[in-house]
């Protein structure tokens, strides 16, 4: 029965998961390198139960309870009552590795380590770890408190049960998980490629205006948001480097192929609503 | 006010589909050309040769100045008018199953398509409630095109077996706040229509970002799901 979850990375996932697992009742080790980096993450969990409290989504009580069972700490030796430790630290499979592997030495051996990678491969992240059938993929999707999937991943050797038991704990954090494979890009940032791919490719190809192409996709099909007012939401230069960690990884198949518009845009500094100029301006 | 006749032929799906929606709208909808036909739809996507056969059908039934709106995502606009001796009444048409749920309809005028013709075009996608798009004539016009490439990759990911159906739709929907799953989309839409237009876009663009998924080609994909 997992009790406490540890979880690597204060930013943006790491601080959004913690309060995901806190609100779902589980008690939570909070781990980042500095206590600035910790304190920030803090910040933002308390910001975003207040305004929960202020919306009348939870009780004040239900807050206060939950700040209380989240701990905070630069060092690993905290995590060692974890079950179970969601690591969402920075892209880079080395860190990921070395992160893992201290965990390895530490932590009782029924323990789950579980990646919010969404573009390394958990095999990869596994290969260094003596429990690599312990390893799995925990992609959430931002901003966790928010978006109710998970993809839960499972690598060359994860076993049925670690995927059995994140799937069950996604479930019992109020999210809806679904199973994949160990492939570039999981489910979504790959299916999803060719609604920006074609989008471009019809841009660049002069068959409609980014405006008209927008309004068609959403007249005609239905979609919330046009692809490019979802390229400029994402950042142009997220966007590319998924598209293009997916080429790479798929080894240049043709259909992830990037597209030159979404490049000179980079290299312009025109990245979408962040720095209010993209496809359109804000 | 007498009814207005408009002529409607093609793939079953999407002749159903435009009868359903003009008859509700007070058109007399006829499956052939005839003196009182005021407008013709030919909505064939999937046999180039069934296409030509209406085509030719219906430019040598119909006056000249008779518009035609020709479903082009799966053969442009251009390559249609080769094919009748008045090309310049006909305008391509973002056919597609289930795309009339939406509320646009995209046309794809060619460079020799009349002023008339297009105003004609517009004017019965009001009368259907839709508003228009006017786009280049290109294979797979806009949305289907995006559209039937997302079902692609659908497919590629459920034939490699990376997750199961349900599971694709569920995190795309949810992952994307896409309207629906490509993989229930592709069903509702039917997958020769799908595949049918992978397949103009393989052959319009000679790029293999365009073969078809062994799954839209195969039978077995029902089973799979």
């Amino acid at each position: 029965m997992i009790s406490t979850i540890g979880i690597i990375g204060s930013g943006t996932m790491g601080s959004g998961i913690a309060e995901v697992a806190a609100l779902a009742g589980f008690n939570v080790v909070m781990n980042d390198l500095s206590r600035k980096a910790l304190d920030s993450g803090l910040n933002r969990i308390k910001q975003n139960l207040n305004r929960s409290v202020e919306k009348d989504r939870i009780t004040a009580v239900v807050a206060t309870e939950s700040l209380a069972r989240i701990r905070t700490s630069e060092e690993f030796s905290p995590l060692e009552t974890a079950d179970f430790v969601i690591e969402a630290a920075i892209e880079d499979l080395n860190i990921k590795r070395d992160i893992f592997q201290k965990l390895d030495a530490m932590l009782n051996p029924e323990a789950i380590f579980a990646t919010n990678t969404s573009s390394l491969s958990i095999t990869s992240i596994a290969a260094t770890v003596k429990r690599t059938g312990n390893v799995v993929g925990m992609h959430f999707f931002n901003p966790p408190p928010l978006m109710k999937l998970v993809e839960v991943v499972k690598g060359k050797q994860t076993s049925d049960e670690t995927a059995a038991v994140t799937v069950e704990l996604a479930r019992r954090m109020g999210k809806a998980p679904v199973i994949c494979k160990d492939t570039p890009g999981f489910i979504v940032n790959r299916v999803a490629r060719p609604f920006y791919g074609e989008a471009l490719r019809l841009l660049g190809e002069g068959v409609a205006t980014v405006e008209e192409i927008d309004r068609i996709v959403k007249l005609e099909g239905g979609f919330k948001m046009g692809p490019f007012e979802l390229m400029d939401l994402i950042g142009i230069d997220v966007n590319y480097a998924v598209t293009k960690s997916v080429y790479e990884q798929f080894f240049h198949e043709p259909r992830f192929r990037p597209h030159p518009i979404q490049r000179q845009m980079v290299e312009a500094g025109t990245l979408g609503r962040k720095t209010k100029k993209g496809f359109y301006q804000y | 006010m007498a009814l207005k006749t408009i002529c409607i032929v093609g793939d079953e799906a999407l002749v159903k589909e435009y009868i359903a929606l003009a008859s509700s709208k007070r058109y007399k909808c006829t499956s052939t050309p005839s003196k009182t036909t005021t407008l013709a739809l030919e909505l064939t996507n999937i046999s180039i040769e069934v296409k030509q056969k209406n085509l030719r059908r219906l430019d040598k039934s119909l006056k000249k100045s008779i518009p035609i709106l020709s479903s082009s995502v799966t053969v442009t606009v251009a390559e249609q008018n080769t094919w009748i001796k008045h090309p310049e009444r006909l305008i391509g048409l973002g056919a597609l199953p289930t795309l009339l749920q939406g509320s646009l309809l995209e046309f794809a005028p060619s460079s020799l398509t009349t002023d008339a013709v297009k105003a004609a075009a517009q004017v019965f996608a009001r009368s259907l409630g839709k508003e228009t798009s006017l786009v280049q004539d290109s294979a797979g016009l806009v949305l289907p095109r995006i559209l039937c490439s997302l079902i692609n990759e659908a497919c590629f990911a459920l034939g490699e077996g990376i997750a199961d159906g349900t599971d694709i739709d569920t995190a795309m929907k949810l992952g994307t706040n896409y309207p629906d799953g490509p993989v229930h989309w592709g069903m509702q839409i039917g997958l020769e229509q799908v595949h049918a237009v992978v397949a103009a876009l393989h052959r319009h663009f000679g790029d293999d970002r365009y073969r078809a998924a062994p799954l839209l080609r195969s039978a077995s994909f029902q089973d799979m799901i």
